[in-house]
């Protein structure tokens, strides 16, 4: 029994003649019911784009009565194949959710608000940003973000303020990866067409749970086609599951092993002989480095042995060129190691002896779609002002490489420390949670004399935050036009409102346009998101109606294999990068250690390594429920370690261990598992909400920030993720 | 007639739970009630260290205990071989649950009934494809005709030798799993 | 998917249709048996019968969802005659009236009391049939569950009606005893009962633990909760102790040293009895483990 409070049903007791006639009429109907397609409450479908990872699929959604039903992918869509992922499901709920930022808010004590108008709200964030302009100028204002297709619309508003400090997650994420290929190939994110490839290699990349669903989709017809897919992860990744084989190498030791491939392909004379010749730059020089990088050399670092080094090399040599060492993301060549910029660029060079790119089921550079730009007689763009960022992005005595406008997000808490921040504003994004060390994050933000959250909960960040102005949910709002994920051919697709707001809320642009008139920038601003969006359609000969109506319009041009062109200095593939030369950095791809190691000597000593689960996205999702009973029903929070080392620590499966290092501390059960590498480790990397304000997960489970110090890669910057070392031991009750 | 059935490739499924939450959504369940599971199981020691994913949901079984255990006859197999309960007869004893050897029944708490996987029988009949089907990333489900030889399903379980779970249980289950 | 979809409504309502079909066989035992010597219990047993089975029933009914808040949906519940519960329905909503009767009957109240008189003998002969399924069928119900193994097994039923023999005897032993306690120096020659049903009953309870332990690995892995196991405590300690082994050895002594034996100590046996029936019960359900099915 349990409590019918919840009963869609009324409960009607004892109505006899209501009971007979249901008696009667379902003895009638006993099959009936459900052939007859019960009357449809008026179900309703607009298309949108899904805003629960970066990857804005494309998916029609339905509401049912008004209210927000389910939704399906949209076929057409490059980017997702008409797949949803649980998130994509879950996330539509989050509408309803009683955490939710229902009015302007102003913190007027320690986690205590209260609600204030939009005038109010945008009058006192006018004059506080006045008085700081005043005493500190503009290059004391920032932005953060998680920049996707509003970044067009935030960046104008931090230009506008007179500001270049615009921040993204960058640093925390892809830094060397995007770089690294750009300088290899011109381009920061080559794809790969996956679905006619003969074999692909993964360095860390887990497509399983670091979604992107036109890639997993591919990866199946690929392999109903018999292609071979091998992934290196220091676990058994969701990929690994999947793939035809999984290479336990040592974290970090990705770079020897990409080396030893290279000298393999070489010095065996695997390579594509014709496309080195033609299409790169550097070869002999680079091929008398790698030399030296023998399996022999590799298996001492990576833990992988010799044999199996030298088949991989000979496995990738027999495809090529259809065949591709997948481009990364995150994991081992995102913002993980003090060598990730250099284990990129080794994949792009290693691609490049394969000959994969613009080859059939190789690498491709993904046909761009150009958006048109508003009327600049009419509405004038903010110049973008001159120089570096405040945190030495573009500077070109300390991280040239490094694109203002993508910064360093985790140098924000340091630069309000020291005083050269002075405002920020914060869109889509939780630095509080996605950046190292949250007692100096908080430390740092704490110090701002003005933090302005735009968000739709009361994250960690904006839980700290002056103002927080709600955004509506994307559920709620329009945005702008979409392109750049379009994949093999162009595409152009959009986000728009199911439901009216159900709060008091407004859409970005909307915001941006009223608070521009409060600040003294509302010349930069003063258009609608319909006309900005008819400016951006119009070279398209695509009208904004129609796209709302189909959602995703297909404008052709599909990408297809051919001559490969590099976009680099040298109009090649740069085995010697003559960027790199220029700014003083090692120009061709070579050995670089790690930053620290753990103790071989210590059973408590451990590399700690993170990664994604296919349902949480970031530390946002984890407070959405039918996401929480995921991880909660299938136990995922535990920690990931090898049974020789648990044994050695005297730790059970399931039991409790104690993490630490001079950074923080935490508690996590354990996962005793064959499927992770000895030295390490294995965080997931959704949990640890310490945000009150998010009520479903606060306070469950930890993050791997939370024992991350604050590290600053040497030439570009970024956080080195990985670069972590903990003490673990059993829990001692 | 159609007789419905499903594959399921283990080899290809991630574990990514996709499928549990577009069913949910399609079938309007709350946030702890499901009608799929994705289990998992570890094997061997490296290098033939090996994990796979499991989908489990109703198997739609022709020879259905939880059918036979029913008292109310809410639960009920349809002319496409379907196995559904009628909520407007189930009193919500829960015998079913207890009788189904694959445990692949839930209660519907809001209804006050005991439900499981309807193969989306709306969404088919309308000419559709299942819900965790249509969404799975990696096209680990395969929903279709088992009558029909040449369906994709047919085919694929001829081709694979796919099996269901169990059949030794002897409840003949429409769910055949490639699991190798 | 959950390892067992009942709980304690459903154990008490097992527990109390077996207390409750034993103790109208025991008040008919004494009924027909010994009459006067007995006649106390006779009474005890046929008071408690009915309202046991019903509180029962009631478990059994408050465990429905749609059936509780929509109380006409219980209309259905005998639509399908290969359902256990179908025919426990039928069972039972015979069963009930009988016993309510019956217990007017040798009780004399009221006015149907007086007219029930009448028919004691049909009432005997009708009730013990139904309280025989009564107590038989609880243990049907799970028997014929293959989705658990270890309850899949007609020792099962074998078990629960001699369980609900002595729990019923003992519940019948205890009102009486309420009723006059003068009585339980003749209640004595009742624990003649309690050796020959906890004798059986542990038996086949050996029987059943044993025969799973190789029957499959499903009810292997049950039995083994239950004697080496996470239950193993509750088995060993409520069940077999207390349950049987100690009210085992008071009878004995209770029957040996007729009305020798301090009256508590009496009361207390048949106590211990109906603990170990319930206990019996809770920890055949929670040990009920589906098939491995990956
Ligand atoms: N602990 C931890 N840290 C990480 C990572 C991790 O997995 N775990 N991953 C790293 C990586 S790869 C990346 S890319 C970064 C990502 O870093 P972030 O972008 O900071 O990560 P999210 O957790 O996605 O935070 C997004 C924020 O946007 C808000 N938000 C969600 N929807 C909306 C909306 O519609 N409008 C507005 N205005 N706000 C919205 C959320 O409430 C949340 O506060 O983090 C990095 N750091
Ligand atoms: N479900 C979901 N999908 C997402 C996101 C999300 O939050 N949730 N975020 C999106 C974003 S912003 C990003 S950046 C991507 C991230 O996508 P990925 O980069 O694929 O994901 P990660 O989980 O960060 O890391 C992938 C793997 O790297 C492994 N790894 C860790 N250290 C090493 C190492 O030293 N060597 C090797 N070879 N492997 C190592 C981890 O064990 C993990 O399995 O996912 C995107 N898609
Ligand atoms: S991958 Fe999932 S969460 Fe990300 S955009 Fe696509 S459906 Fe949404
Ligand atoms: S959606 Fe597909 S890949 Fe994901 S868990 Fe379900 S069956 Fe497996
Ligand atoms: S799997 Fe279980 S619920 Fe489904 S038909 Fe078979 S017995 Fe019934
Ligand atoms: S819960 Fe419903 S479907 Fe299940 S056996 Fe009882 S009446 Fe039938
Ligand atoms: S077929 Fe439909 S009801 Fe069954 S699990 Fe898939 S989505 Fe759910
Ligand atoms: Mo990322």
């Amino acid at each position: 029994m349990k409590k019918p409070g919840m009963s869609r049903r009324k409960f009607l007791i004892g109505s006899a003649v209501g009971g007979a006639s249901v008696v009667a009429s379902s003895y009638m109907n006993f099959e009936a019911w459900a052939a007859s397609e019960k009357p449809v409450e008026d179900v309703k479908v607009t298309p949108t784009l899904c805003d629960g990872c970066g990857n804005w699929c494309a998916i029609n959604v339905y509401t049912k009565g008004g209210r927000i039903w389910k939704a399906e992918g949209i076929p057409i869509a490059g980017i997702n194949h008409g797949r949803v992922c649980a998130k994509g499901h879950a996330l539509l709920h989050e509408v309803y959710n009683k955490d939710r930022v229902k009015s302007p808010l102003k913190r007027v004590g320690p986690n205590k608000f209260e609600p204030i108008s939009w005038e109010q709200a945008y009058k006192e964030i006018g004059e506080r940003l006045q008085t700081i302009r005043e005493k500190y100028g503009p290059e004391s204002f920032f932005l953060v973000q998680y920049p996707e297709g509003n970044a067009g619309l935030t960046n104008r508003f931090i230009n506008a303020l007179g500001s270049q400090n615009s921040f993204s997650h960058a640093s925390t994420c892809f830094l060397p990866r995007n770089i690294g290929w750009w300088i290899t190939t011109g381009n920061a994110k080559p794809e790969q067409d996956i679905e006619h490839t003969r074999f692909g290699l993964f360095i860390g990349r887990n497509l399983g749970a670091g979604l992107q669903l036109r890639q997993l989709s591919d990866m199946s017809k690929a392999k109903d086609r018999g292609a071979k897919f091998v992934v290196v992860d220091p676990r058994f990744s969701e990929i690994a599951a999947f793939a035809h084989q999984w290479i336990r190498i040592r974290p970090g030791a990705d770079l020897a092993l990409m080396l030893a491939l290279a000298n393999v392909i070489i010095t065996e004379n695997l390579y594509q002989k014709d496309f080195v010749e033609k299409y790169t730059e550097g070869f002999d020089e680079w091929a008398e480095k790698v030399k030296e990088y023998t399996p022999e050399w590799a298996e001492q670092r990576t833990d992988v042995q010799k044999d199996v080094i030298r088949k991989l090399a000979h496995d990738l040599a027999e495809a090529a060129p259809r065949a591709f060492v997948h481009r990364g993301y995150h994991g081992a060549m995102g913002t993980q190691y003090k060598n990730s910029f250099q284990l990129v660029r080794t994949i792009g060079c290693v691609n490049g002896l394969l000959g994969t790119f613009n080859q059939r089921g190789g690498m491709f550079f993904a046909p761009k779609v150009q958006l048109g730009k508003l009327d600049p007689q009419k509405h004038p763009a903010p110049t973008v002002p001159e120089g570096p960022m405040v945190d030495g992005s573009g500077d070109p005595e300390r991280y040239p490489l490094t694109p203002v406008g993508l910064g360093l997000t985790h140098a924000i808490p340091e630069l309000a420390i020291q005083g050269k921040l002075k405002a920020g504003f914060v869109y889509h994004n939780n630095p509080l949670r996605t950046c190292p060390n949250p007692a100096r994050v908080i430390e740092g933000y704490r110090k701002l004399d003005l933090l302005v959250s735009f968000d739709y909960v009361l994250s960690e960040t904006a839980t700290l935050s002056h103002y927080i102005l709600p955004e509506s949910y994307y559920l709620e709002r329009d945005d702008v036009v979409h392109t750049h994920l379009s994949y093999q051919s162009k595409q152009v697709s959009i986000r728009q409102a199911v439901v009216k707001p159900l709060y008091d809320t407004k859409p970005m642009v909307v915001i941006l346009n009223e608070l521009s008139q409060h600040l003294g920038i509302g010349e930069y601003f003063n258009w609608t998101l319909e006309e900005y969006n008819q400016a951006a359609l119009a070279p398209l000969g695509v009208t904004l109606d129609r796209l709302k109506k189909e959602g995703v319009i297909d404008l052709g041009g599909k990408w297809e294999p051919g001559e490969p062109h590099f976009s680099t200095a040298s109009g090649k593939l740069e085995f010697v990068s003559s960027i790199l030369k220029d700014n003083n950095m090692p120009a061709m791809p070579d050995w670089e250690e790690v930053l620290v190691h753990p103790d071989p000597k210590d059973p408590h000593s451990f590399r700690l390594v993170h990664g994604k689960q296919a349902h949480l996205t970031h530390t946002r999702s984890i407070n959405q429920k039918y996401l929480k009973e995921i991880s909660q029903l299938n136990d995922m929070t535990k920690v990931w370690i090898h049974p020789a080392r648990a044994i050695a620590l005297g730790i059970k499966d399931g039991e409790c261990m104690t993490i630490s290092n001079a950074v923080g501390k935490g508690r996590a059960r354990a996962m005793v598992t064959e499927g992770i590498h000895k030295d390490c480790v294995f965080l997931p990397s959704g949990y640890g909400v310490f945000s009150r304000n998010l009520r479903t997960a606060f306070g469950y489970g930890i993050s791997y920030n939370d024992f991350l110090p604050t590290y600053f890669e040497p030439m570009l910057g970024h956080c080195m993720s990985n670069e972590i070392i903990v003490r673990v031991e059993k829990t001692v009750t | 007639m159609p007789r419905y059935g499903m594959a399921i490739d283990t080899t290809k499924c991630i574990g990514c739970h996709s499928c549990r939450v577009a069913c949910q959504n399609q079938n309007g369940l709350d946030y702890k009630e499901t009608f799929n599971w994705i289990k998992n199981r570890e094997r061997g020691v490296y290098p033939s260290f090996d994990k796979e994913y499991i989908p489990l949901q109703c198997n739609h079984c022709e020879n259905a205990p939880c059918q036979r255990v029913c008292p109310t006859g809410a639960t009920f197999t349809s002319k496409e071989g379907v196995v559904l309960v009628n909520p407007n007869t189930c009193v919500g004893c829960k015998y079913c649950m207890e009788a189904c050897p694959y445990k692949m029944r839930v209660v519907d708490h809001q209804l006050g009934i005991v439900e499981k996987c309807r193969f989306c029988i709306e969404l088919v009949r309308a000419g559709g494809t299942p819900a965790c089907v249509s969404t799975c990333p990696t096209q680990v489900r395969i929903f279709g005709d088992l009558n029909d030889p040449n369906s994709e399903i047919s085919k694929f379980i001829a081709q694979t030798g796919a099996l269901p779970l169990r059949p030794d249980l002897g409840t003949s289950p429409k769910i055949f799993y490639k699991r190798s | 998917m959950q390892e067992s979809a009942w709980g304690w409504l459903i154990i008490t309502y097992l527990f109390l249709a077996g207390a409750g079909s034993g103790a109208f066989l025991a008040a008919v035992a004494c009924d027909l048996l010994a009459p006067d010597w007995s006649k106390a219990l006779a009474k005890a047993g046929s008071l408690v019968s009915g309202p046991l089975v019903a509180i029962g029933t009631l478990c059994l009914v408050l465990d429905l969802e749609a059936g509780l808040w929509e109380p006409w949906r219980q209309i259905y519940l005998a639509n399908n005659l290969s359902s256990m519960i179908a025919w426990g329905v039928i069972v039972l909503s015979i069963f009930i009236p009988i016993a309510l009767l019956y217990a007017a009957a040798l009780n004399e109240i009221g006015f149907i009391g007086k007219f029930a008189n009448k028919y004691v003998r049909p009432l005997e002969i009708v009730g013990s049939l139904f309280a025989l399924g009564t107590a038989t069928y609880t243990g049907v119900l799970i028997a014929v569950v293959n989705g658990v193994p270890f309850w899949n097994t007609p020792l099962m039923p074998v078990l629960f009606l001699a369980s609900a023999i002595s729990t019923g005897l003992a519940a019948a032993m205890i009102v009486a005893a309420i009723i006059d306690v003068a009585t339980i120096k003749t209640l004595s020659n009742f624990a003649l009962g309690h050796v020959i049903f906890l004798s059986v009953e542990a038996l086949v309870l050996m029987l059943l633990v044993f025969m799973s332990l190789t029957r499959s690995t499903e009810a292997a892995y049950s039995a083994n909760l239950l004697i080496s196991g996470l239950l193993s405590p509750y088995f060993w300690g409520l069940v077999v102790i207390l349950g049987i082994v100690v009210p085992f050895f008071l009878s004995v002594i209770e029957y040996l040293e007729y009305g020798e034996m301090p009256k508590a100590l009496v009361v207390g046996a048949d106590i211990l009895v109906l603990i170990g029936g319930m206990s019996l019960r809770a920890l055949i359900v929670f040990s009920g483990t589906p098939p491995q099915i990956i």
